[in-house]
């Protein structure tokens, strides 16, 4: 695994802006909305004891760099289907080599959409939190997002081009309902609240909450976010080696 | 770690290499030795199984019996350390860069790659170095495949129907290149199914049909098995054994068919037999005379292969064109075999 290859399968994967517009336009439209409707009055939220703009704003931020991890697996299946990874498998890049660069891409273009959310939100609503918070805040997603940049690793080297897209919707549609995304989980059923609580996009959430609070437990999140990352990272580094006979 | 062993160990060694999909059997049973140096051709039609025993060499594919060996190691290992290089089918570079691009992002996945400047050189890419990837040439998109395979400086070189997409001249252009790696006393296995490219570049022909190997020699032994042409004609002489006969003792005759009024012979010595045969007869017409096709000789090479084999290997080397394994499929064998060479540059091009 060398440094060099790193830096360039990066840099090629940032070039490739076209999908990061898509991935930065649905939750930038959503933050405005609500940031607007939510945010306008300056109320707090009773459960996590922020203002309802920052709230909105780690939730929209969370998405975003959600989908811009997940948005990783379109170039995975695309450099697929015309044989790179046959291509890469004639190197002395390994299995793991392969999950870093690929991770490590997903990460730079989420880290991205994450920012850029919190700095509009900022302009936009001059929402009221410490430097440090949205700094916490950021990194909070930042560490939240992990798992999703696995999953898109393994969507991508799992799906034929004509089922990425779909398999792409199901797992990012069902990832943000579990998880509060879209809808704080106050107000879903119970049942649901609980099985957010092993879902990773929920914890991304709260990660990014206890980022803006500057306090909270972090013990528990980053078990689980451990968890599915050594599950879904032990499944990459086998499907790699499994990959490269012709299909 | 150096050993000498390791030195003088083949290039490649398969050992009973079996791949089965399923209830398809892509390669059946191969054995066969390569020793550094040598230029080899896996010849056979689509489906012989030629791209599954080099993904199974190359360790992409895992056998479902027998071993697969790069310079006694391990596949996996020998690729690692660079000895190891390939254009293969299915593995196209990707079109957003450019070749340079291409090759430099391969050369940084590798332990100690060519610049990329040199490794453009010897492809004959360097004025297609700033291309984009998707706007080349079937024949600049091989050679931008080839850099990208030599960047690691391998010492042994596989290339699945590297000229398949390729015009006559890029033909010669790519070629010259792989001369100038072999002149270095590097290893190359290449599959095609264009007889005269195995004949003019390789110094060995390994024959593949139905996941076996079927024939295995120089490409002059090769070439005897597989020349002779089809001599076909419309008759009006009256069909005796008397008249088979004496067809049969025409030039280099190997067979004679007779469907309703019309005769087919096929000789080694195609002009020398229908000399004869007209001196001898004014009352056939409509003579045709056709290079035997490669599908003939895959046929017939497969059909012997098929045979339950007497010796322990199924296949075996091509000793002339008197040898037995191919007396199966051509019962009479020609005395003689003066095999001009255009007779065997038979390709199944159309």
């Amino acid at each position: 695994m060398s440094i060099a290859y790193l830096g360039l399968e990066s840099v090629r994967q940032l070039k490739n802006v076209r999908s990061l517009v898509f991935t930065f336009a649905v939750p930038l439209v959503m933050l405005l909305l609500f940031g607007g409707i939510y945010g306008a009055g300056g109320a707090f939220d009773k459960v996590t004891g922020l203002p309802w703009i920052v709230v909105t704003t780690v939730q929209m931020a969370g998405y975003g760099g959600m989908m811009a991890a997940l948005g990783q697996a379109f170039t995975i299946v695309t450099e697929r289907s015309v044989g790179w990874n046959r291509q890469l498998r004639l190197t002395a890049l390994n299995g793991v080599g392969y999950l870093i660069s690929k991770v490590a891409a997903a990460l730079v273009v989420a880290l991205m959409s994450i920012v850029a959310l919190i700095v509009i939100s900022v302009l936009v609503f001059h929402s009221s939190l410490s430097f440090a918070g949205w700094t916490m805040a950021a990194l909070g997603l930042w560490l939240g997002v992990i798992p999703f940049a696995f999953i898109a690793v393994l969507i991508g080297q799992f799906a034929k081009p004509q089922y990425a897209q779909p398999l792409f919707m199901v797992i990012f549609l069902g990832m943000a309902i579990l998880g509060g995304l879209w809808v704080p989980l106050s107000i879903l059923p119970d049942w649901m609240s609980n099985i957010a609580q092993v879902v990773p996009s929920y914890w991304l959430n709260r990660l990014g909450q206890m980022g803006a609070h500057l306090s909270g437990d972090v013990l528990e999140p980053m078990l689980v976010l451990l968890a599915w990352t050594v599950a879904l990272g032990a499944v990459i580094v086998w499907r790699y080696r499994k990959d490269a006979a012709r299909q | 770690m150096n050993t000498t062993p390791a030195i003088q160990a083949p290039a490649i060694e398969l050992r009973g290499l079996r791949k089965t999909f399923g209830s398809i059997t892509a390669v059946a049973g191969i054995d066969l030795t390569i020793r550094p140096g040598e230029v080899v051709a896996l010849l056979g039609p689509n489906g012989a199984g030629k791209s599954t025993t080099i993904d199974l060499a190359l360790g992409l594919a895992t056998p479902t019996e027998g071993t697969a060996a790069l310079f006694g190691e391990a596949p996996r290992a020998a690729i690692v350390s660079g000895r190891v290089g390939a254009m293969l089918q299915g593995g196209a570079l990707l079109p957003d860069l450019t070749v340079a691009q291409a090759v430099a992002l391969i050369a940084s996945a590798h332990r100690h790659p060519l610049s990329v400047a040199e490794a453009l050189e010897r492809a004959k890419c360097t004025e297609i170095a700033k291309q984009r990837v998707s706007k080349l040439s079937g024949g600049q998109a091989q050679r931008a495949r080839f850099a990208v395979a030599i960047v690691s400086n391998p010492d042994l070189m596989f290339l699945d129907e590297p000229t398949a997409a390729m015009d006559v001249e890029a033909r010669r252009t790519f070629w010259q290149s792989m001369r100038e790696f072999t002149d270095a006393g590097r290893t190359v296995v290449f599959a095609t199914h264009y007889l005269d490219e195995a004949d003019a570049y390789a110094d060995r022909i390994v024959m593949m049909a139905g996941g076996r190997v079927v024939a295995d020699g120089t490409p002059g032994e090769v070439k005897a098995v597989v020349s002779g042409r089809r001599i076909r004609m419309s008759f009006d002489f009256d069909w005796t054994p008397a008249v088979e006969a004496e067809l049969y003792e025409l030039p280099g005759v190997r067979s004679v068919e007779r469907r309703s009024d019309v005769l087919s012979l096929v000789s080694d010595d195609s002009d020398a037999a229908l000399r004869t045969l007209l001196s001898n007869h004014d009352d056939v017409h409509d003579i045709e005379v056709t290079a035997h096709s490669m599908d003939d000789a895959f046929l017939a090479l497969t059909q012997a292969a098929e045979l339950p084999a007497p010796l322990p290997e199924r296949a075996q080397r091509v000793e002339g064109p008197d040898s037995t394994p191919f007396d199966s499929a051509t019962p009479r064998s020609g005395s003689s075999t003066s095999t001009d060479d255009d007779t065997a540059l038979i390709g199944d091009r159309s």
